[in-house]
């Protein structure tokens, strides 16, 4: 089934290879898309139907039922605010609908505080074919289609 | 079968007398390590880490979104 990969953030959408941090530029984790998102606070949402798997104040990954799972990491090296400014409205764990909110944030803030608020959306452990990726610079409201996610080759 | 990764880990980083610190984040492992020049990247590539990146005095691992527990068990050899 093709997995549709919402945006969990209103902004501007750019190549991974914008990304000031070699290893989401390098696509190291994965191949996806990053969006330059608007001033905010603003909430994150899911950017699939699935569960959380991995929660971090600044990051999360939702993980569908048939494995695929997509991470999102709200600003670059943003573990170094140690949560502050990011709150969360989930558990590890829980079942989430996409365009659920999952986190909140400020990623004005985020900018002031010298960090880079990008938020690259990463299809964990996929291949760069089994990806739909639209031209970088389209505008994309919150929980809008970024990009289509083929299911895995046999 | 127990996980040999965080063990082959901590042992390619110059093992626990190398470690000042090491972080798990959601895909990586942050490490400040006394000795840079220590860790063995091919090593670390053979326990299926994606890449190392060295920032200033830290070093990186990328290991995927299993990065937390694999940094509570490298914790745990401490």
């Amino acid at each position: 089934m093709k997995l549709r990969v919402g945006s969990p953030v209103a902004g501007r959408t750019a190549t991974l290879a914008r990304v000031p941090d070699p290893v989401f530029a390098r696509a190291l984790v994965g191949p996806g898309l990053a969006v330059w998102p608007e001033d905010g606070p603003a909430d994150a949402v899911a950017p699939i139907d699935g569960t959380v798997a991995t929660l971090h104040p600044h990051a999360f990954v939702v993980a569908a039922d048939d494995g695929r799972a997509v991470l999102v990491h709200l600003g670059i090296d943003t573990v170094e605010r140690h949560g502050e400014g990011f709150t969360s409205h989930v558990v590890r764990g829980e079942s989430v609908r996409a365009g659920q909110p999952v986190l909140g944030w400020h990623p004005a803030a985020v900018r002031q505080a010298g960090y880079s608020p990008v938020v690259p959306v990463i299809a964990l452990d996929a291949t760069t074919a089994a990806l739909a990726i639209p031209p970088e610079g389209a505008t994309v409201g919150v929980g809008q289609e970024l990009f289509v996610w083929s299911p895995r080759q046999a | 079968m127990a996980d040999e990764r965080p063990r082959q880990i901590l042992a390619a980083l110059g093992g626990v007398d190398n470690i000042v610190d090491i972080e798990g984040c959601v895909t990586r492992l942050r490490c400040e390590l006394r000795d840079g020049s220590a860790v063995d990247e091919a090593a670390l590539r053979r326990t299926g880490a994606h890449g190392v990146v060295r920032m200033g005095g830290v070093v990186q691992v990328i290991v995927g979104p299993e990065a937390d527990t694999i940094a509570g068990d490298i914790q745990d050899l401490l």
